[in-house]
């Protein structure tokens, strides 16, 4: 029953037919929105953050996005404050644009015209309108030149092989007479000009590298911050050659960015150590922030001084209040670091998102890395992160100068196929000390609170690493739930709920069942039939096919055509159930679990399977290769359906297919239900689906209203912020929406068995006061005065409304009635 | 994000009893106080009010004790025999006992004087009941029958002659004051109704002589004992068995209701009596005592229990009273009183910046209650700020390193994870040196912490390998090695034991699996499952046989 088929051979008119309108997608709204620098307003109440080609407007009061500013084609490099409520924005073409931050409306669009340079790479507006602008250097490669391009004269270049991050240029010093100095930095260096009078000078330091620099808005003063963690405050630095320096020197890493105060009192500073330090000039005192969650790329302060924006590397910009606290976060979706110091015979996936991608049937969201000992739920539907969960609870810890210090990682994660339990595997290591700790914790879904809680907490599940976790799926709710890991200790574990309720406290936690071996060969993938009644355990080149239920050894599957270890293993879904797809390092093949026979082989790929994912809603099963090759084939037949051709350098390390929410009109089978997802080594998401389904847009065109973006008057002042008018208004009726009155009276009764009820004379009393309304009385009376003005404000038209009214009077002097006896009667409970 | 999380120190749970609520509970009674009576104490009877005087009945008197002075109260003698099952009224005035003549007897309490002789049973009377009306008296005899008497009358209103043994249980309804129960040596379990003079209502088979009943406040289920067995019955179901419970391994004697109800107790020959969990019928605690128990009394608040033994013990224990406890243990009350005291803080809610605001008291003054600010541990403190030295020191204080070792190897796991254990263990002197390697000896056979402890004493070694040591210490370093190699060796066995035993299950199993593949062709049917109306039905009974 060995059907050979190469995938070269494949029938060409098929494939061709769907590739037309079968297309692959970049998901744009995940990317990060740390690239660059963001911008306060001049009055402080938004803030303007790039994110790949679009500018976001947010709300500082709020943290929530107002516009999305979507005009760029290609990514923006830049961003300004023109006038009070112009931004001007740049991107990586020198395409310029001004909006109306108000409404998000375009005003006008230039390009930038520097000698024919097409690619830029910082923007910076210094007013007066000037406009800096680096492009790449002509003979040094990662360095830029620094142009200043003006409206009426030629644009001129003011250095040459300067740093290109977007720190290493600053402006500033007008010194009261609007005089404008530019500085920037080289690897060992600061090149100065002053525009204005035309000076131009050069200082260096001792070999520690700069890495950022930053300028006193008013007066003669420069800061730069170096490798070593060092900060340097230099004064008239224009005029002398030997400027008086000032070192401030609390960081052990490298500075990432340094930020005046508006005023000029404060300096920021902060690092990879995670903490913002906010010193004050010319005096030995300084504030710390400590553990801001993850390294500040990026510190902004606002116009009016109220708050300072930082931008951190896990993809969050976070506003500090004036009282040294973080109170508000805008937060991205975040971008794992690779785990240092695994093996190169680790394969990529490893280290750069070892959890993969793991569909949560319950918020239809995707799990995955975040920041170390984090995970993170994203929602692919709306292209937005749903929630951030940290797992290990660890304090997050540094580096030191020369001494790596890992953090714990979440390596394995498994959803229940309800999503009611998350199993996470986290594992902190530390090579050098030959000493590492692993941890399996089971966190189940609390619906009441939308939050997973801890349940039980695994600490060393395998000796050794571990390869796979998964729960069994096609469980009835009336079996306990089932999780297998596979390690390389050799073992397979089985883990189950158990019921540890006693009359005390009722307590489900998870324990290990069985731990099983076969022939000490290492267990390499592990996958359930649909149904949750076979679990197969590939064994090298074996696969061995056991009873989840009693754990008992059905059968062993092994064929002298298909001798390579076995790295992948799924079974098909749907009518293809009975088949059980393996990868290899060079081959593809199926077994049909029940005749027991290789069905079919694709030898000779041209590079090895990387993710080998099944469709959910459907009976295909995608294979992605490590040459970003993709087939979408049907486990009975080797023909692949669709092959996606090779899309770009870039390595896939997981795919899944996410079920969309509505079913496609038309298309290929495979993508009616369900469409594509894959993440490269760049963490960049591609989407394989079909041209005809429309992307989730929302546009926000919540305009600002007028008042916000006005200045302070003192007419405004004047002006109430409030409007009451002395008009009564009708009082909406309240719904009583804290719960039904003596609900946990009854319960309790209900709950209790009647044995242990006490006599019901005693407990009548207070049952009867349970389910009761109680009102104070200010509160009672309040209500029943705003129904008598309803009541008497409504028009007496007609008959109909007059009767109502006085349906209204009755019914108020009812309930003062009852509060009356209410109020009696507690007390004599009392 | 901001807050420092605080180390994790893993302790792994405890093997053996459990320390549950129930425990501590039951565990706060003091050491018994005890009285030697000349027979068997029958039956023991608490006052339902205050001053819950508890009436004891033994060879030929009753005795009403004091709970708190333990001293008699009052007695009474006037009997020719043995006086049985003294009991109290509601009100606390009257007490009644039966005899062995067959007359039951009336005493006021607070005039000792017998006001009335109920005559008409033919055999000695055990057990006697007020009614709930306290007009009415119930007396359960060994002429085999169960007789209602008019108090003020002196005179017989109805007799139950259904049994065909001794009628030695018995006990009233607290709701209605014409039930009540009888249990007797034949075996049976019997409700009557005084409004149906024509017989037992509910009949039901306990499987053994009924030493005890009780009927629980609500009146619709009852208890019964007797032998080792505890039944427990629905009566508005018309006497369905709800659980059977078997904890005791002698003769169950007698039943009591604790913790208002929550709680219900047995007493047994087996000299221990057993406090179950009313719900599920669990044994929740046991008590021990010095000899068979005949008899238990506990007052409505648990203060005091007494227990009435065969060899004529009476043993009363108090519960322990706040005092009493402040004087055993001076810090620990401390702590709970700093508790209960509460502390307000005042906010200024208002909004300063907004100009045209006047200050209102009701919404801009906040009060609350002062929170516990998140304790931070002394280790924690240095942990934070990167003293890794010291925070080792605060965990290597006797105390900790003896009592509470998870937390010195939690801090010493969080100082490998910092990769500052080289640093925190380098330069210590001899005295530090010594608490550090007296701990590692007494802990690195702990299987929980060894891999941890095994880690800090390799930097050890590596750190102090090179350094000239003091010979105290060069002791310790040896004594730790013993310990390794101690371990080794036993490890070395247990192994050999374990192969020996693969060797012993590897047959067995292959054994077991010829005969059993024989066994699979024979019967290929699957053994019929409950269903799920069945199992539901079943989880109700408990411990059977």
């Amino acid at each position: 029953m060995v059907k050979m088929a190469n995938k070269k051979t494949r029938g060409p008119d098929k494939t061709q037919a769907n590739t037309s309108d079968i297309v692959v997608k970049k998901l744009d709204d995940a990317t990060d929105i740390v690239r660059q620098p963001p911008v306060f307003t001049n009055d402080s109440k938004y803030i303007c953050i790039a994110s790949g080609r679009q500018i976001g407007i947010y709300s500082v009061e709020s943290a929530d996005k107002v516009h999305s500013l979507e005009e760029h084609t290609f990514d923006v490099i830049g961003l300004a404050i023109k006038d009070d409520n112009i931004l001007l924005s740049c991107d990586a073409s020198g395409e310029t644009i001004e909006w109306n931050i108000n409404n998000g409306t375009t005003l006008k669009k230039a390009p930038l015209v520097v000698a024919g340079i097409k690619e830029f790479h910082s923007f910076h507006y210094p007013g007066n309108g000037k406009v800096l602008v680096a492009t790449p250097s002509t003979y040094t490669t990662n360095m830029s030149s620094l142009w200043i391009v003006d409206s009426h004269t030629r644009p001129r270049k003011l250095f040459a092989d300067i740093k290109s991050t977007p720190h290493s240029i600053a402006f500033g010093c007008n010194q009261g007479n609007g005089s404008l100095v530019v500085v920037a930095l080289q690897d060992h260096s600061v090149v100065v000009k002053d525009i204005t009078n035309g000076v131009d000078k050069k200082h260096m330091t001792d070999q520690r590298k700069f890495t950022c620099v930053a300028l006193h808005s008013e007066k003669l003063i420069m800061a730069t911050g170096d490798i070593s963690g060092r900060i340097l405050i230099w004064h008239d630095f224009v005029h002398k050659s030997r400027p008086v320096k000032t070192v401030y020197h609390w960081h052990t890493l490298p500075v990432n960015s340094v930020c005046f105060s508006s005023e000029g009192e404060y300096l920021y500073s902060g690092g990879s150590e995670k903490v913002m330090v906010k010193w004050r000039l010319g005096m030995s005192r300084k504030q710390f922030l400590p553990r801001m969650g993850s390294s500040i790329k990026y510190i902004v302060n606002a116009p009016d001084n109220i708050c300072v924006a930082t931008s951190h590397s896990d993809n969050a910009i976070r506003f500090i209040d004036s009282t040294n606290k973080i109170n508000r976060a805008i937060i991205g979706l975040v971008k794992h670091d690779p785990i240092r110091g695994f093996a190169d015979t680790e394969p990529i996936k490893e280290s750069v998102m070892p959890t993969g991608l793991v569909f949560d049937p319950r918020s239809h969201g995707i799990f995955f890395n975040a920041q170390a000992g984090f995970l993170q739920l994203f929602d692919p539907q709306k292209n937005s992160l749903i929630f951030n969960m940290d797992v290990a609870n660890r304090n997050v810890l540094t580096d030191e100068r020369n001494l790596v210090i890992g953090n714990a990682e979440v390596l394995r994660v498994a959803v229940s196929p309800t999503g009611e339990w998350l199993a996470t595997l986290e594992v902190w290591s530390n090579m050098s000390a030959g000493y590492h700790d692993m941890n399996l914790k089971f966190w189940r879904y609390d619906a009441v609170q939308a939050n997973y809680e801890l349940n039980t907490d695994v600490t060393m599940p395998h000796q050794d690493r571990v390869t796979a976790l998964c729960f069994q799926p096609g469980l009835l709710g009336t079996e306990m739930p089932c999780l297998v890991s596979i390690g390389r200790d050799l073992k397979f574990k089985i883990w189950r709920l158990v019921d540890d309720t006693d009359i005390y406290r009722q307590k489900e936690s998870w324990s290990c069942d069985v731990a099983g071996d076969f022939r000490k060969l290492t267990p390499s993938a592990l996958s359930f039939s649909e149904d949750g009644s076979l679990m197969a355990i590939a064994f090298q080149d074996t696969v061995t096919l056991w009873d989840p239920t009693s754990i008992n050894l059905n059968t062993t599957l092994s064929h002298t055509l298909v001798q390579e270890p076995i790295e992948l293993m799924e079974f098909g879904r749907d009518n293809c159930f009975r088949y059980l797809v393996c990868a290899s390092k060079s081959a593809l093949y199926a077994w049909d679990v029940i005749s027991q026979g290789l069905v079919w082989k694709v030898g000779q790929l041209h590079s090895s399977v990387r993710c080998l994912v099944p469709d959910p809603k459907s009976c295909y099963m995608a294979a992605v290769l490590q040459n970003s090759e993709v087939f979408v084939f049907s486990p009975s037949s080797s023909k692949p359906v669709h092959s996606v051709p090779k899309m770009n350098s870039s390595e896939p390390i997981a795919a899944l297919f996410v079920p969309r929410p509505n079913p496609l009109a038309s298309g290929p089978e495979w993508l009616i239900n369900s469409r594509l997802l894959i993440v490269d080594d760049q963490q960049e998401f591609l989407c394989v689906d079909d041209v005809s389904s429309a992307g989730f847009n929302q546009k926000l065109t919540t305009p600002i209203s007028h008042m916000d973006s006005l200045p302070w008057t003192p007419f405004s002042a004047m002006k109430a912020e409030k409007q009451i008018s002395a008009a009564k208004q009708l009082v909406p009726v309240v719904h009583q929406t804290s719960g039904i009155q003596g609900y946990k009276s009854v319960q309790s009764l209900l709950e209790t068995s009647a044995s242990a009820l006490p006599p019901m004379s005693r407990i009548c009393s207070l049952f009867m006061s349970d389910l009761m309304i109680k009102h104070g009385p200010k509160a009672v009376t309040a209500k029943v005065n705003s129904v008598d003005r309803t009541s008497t404000d409504l028009p007496l038209s007609n008959g109909h409304i007059d009767s109502k009214t006085q349906d209204f009077s009755e019914e108020t002097t009812l309930q003062k009635l009852l509060t009356l006896d209410c109020q009696w009667l507690v007390e004599t409970v009392k | 994000m901001a807050s420092f999380k605080k180390t994790q120190i893993r302790s792994l749970p405890k093997i053996g009893q459990k320390v549950t609520a129930d425990t501590l509970y039951w565990r706060k009674l003091n050491f018994p106080v005890t009285v030697k009576e000349f027979g068997p104490i029958d039956y023991i009877d608490v006052m339902p009010i205050e001053p819950y005087f508890i009436a004891v009945s033994s060879a030929a008197k009753v005795q009403i004790y004091n709970p708190i002075t333990h001293q008699v109260h009052r007695h009474f003698t006037r009997f020719k025999e043995a006086a049985y099952g003294a009991s109290i009224r509601s009100d606390g005035k009257l007490v009644i006992a039966g005899c062995d003549e067959g007359h039951v007897k009336l005493f006021d309490i607070g005039s000792k004087s017998l006001l009335r002789i109920f005559k008409g049973h033919k055999g000695p009377v055990h057990r006697c009941k007020f009614t709930t009306d306290n007009v009415h008296v119930v007396s359960f005899s060994d002429d085999k029958s169960v007789a209602l008497w008019d108090l003020p009358s002196e005179t017989e209103i109805i007799k139950f002659s259904e049994h065909s043994d001794y009628v030695r249980a018995g006990c009233v309804s607290s709701i209605s004051s014409d039930l009540f129960l009888s249990g007797s040596f034949d075996h049976t379990v019997k409700l009557y109704d005084a409004r149906s003079p024509t017989g037992s209502t509910i009949s039901v088979d306990h499987g053994s002589p009924v030493e005890s009943v009780l009927m629980y406040p609500s009146n619709s289920i009852f208890v019964s004992v007797g032998g080792t067995e505890l039944r427990v019955w629905d009566m508005l179901a018309g006497g369905r068995l709800l659980a059977r419970v078997s904890q005791h391994h002698k003769t169950i004697t007698c039943l009591h209701l604790a913790s208002d109800g929550k709680r219900l107790v047995t007493g047994g020959l087996d000299r221990h009596a057993k406090i179950y969990d009313v719900q599920s019928y669990q044994v929740v605690h046991t008590l021990d005592f010095p000899s068979p128990v005949l008899s238990l009394g506990i007052t409505p608040d648990d203060f005091t229990v007494v227990a009435g033994m065969a060899n004529g013990l009476i043993s009363m224990q108090h519960r322990q009273t706040q005092a009493e406890a402040r004087a055993l243990n001076p810090k620990q009350s401390l702590k709970v009183q700093k508790k209960s005291q509460t502390a307000y803080r005042f906010r200024l809610n208002a909004d300063f910046r907004s100009v045209n605001r006047t200050f209102n008291p009701a919404t801009d003054v906040e009060v609350a209650t002062k929170t516990d600010t998140n304790f931070v541990s002394r280790y924690d403190m240095f942990l934070r700020k990167f003293q890794y030295s010291k925070a080792l020191d605060t965990v290597l204080t006797p105390y900790i390193r003896k009592k509470k070792p998870a937390i010195t190897v939690g801090v010493m796991h969080e100082l490998i994870r910092r990769n500052g254990l080289k640093s925190a263990l380098a330069g210590r002197d001899d005295s530090s040196l010594s608490s550090i390697l007296t701990f590692l000896a007494r802990n690195i056979n702990d299987p929980s912490h060894a891999n941890i402890i095994i880690q800090v004493a390799n930097t050890l070694l590596e750190i102090y390998e090179s350094s000239s040591l003091t010979p105290q210490s060069e002791k310790l370093f040896l004594q730790l090695q013993e310990h390794v190699n101690r371990e080794v060796e036993y490890v070395k066995h247990l192994m050999e034991i374990e192969g020996m035993l693969h060797i012993l299950l590897a047959s067995t199993t292959t054994q077991a699996r010829r005969s059993s593949t024989y066994v699979v062709q024979g019967s290929s049917v699957k053994p019929m499952l409950p269903s799920a109306a069945a199992a539901a039905n079943a989880t109700m009974i408990f411990n059977v046989g």
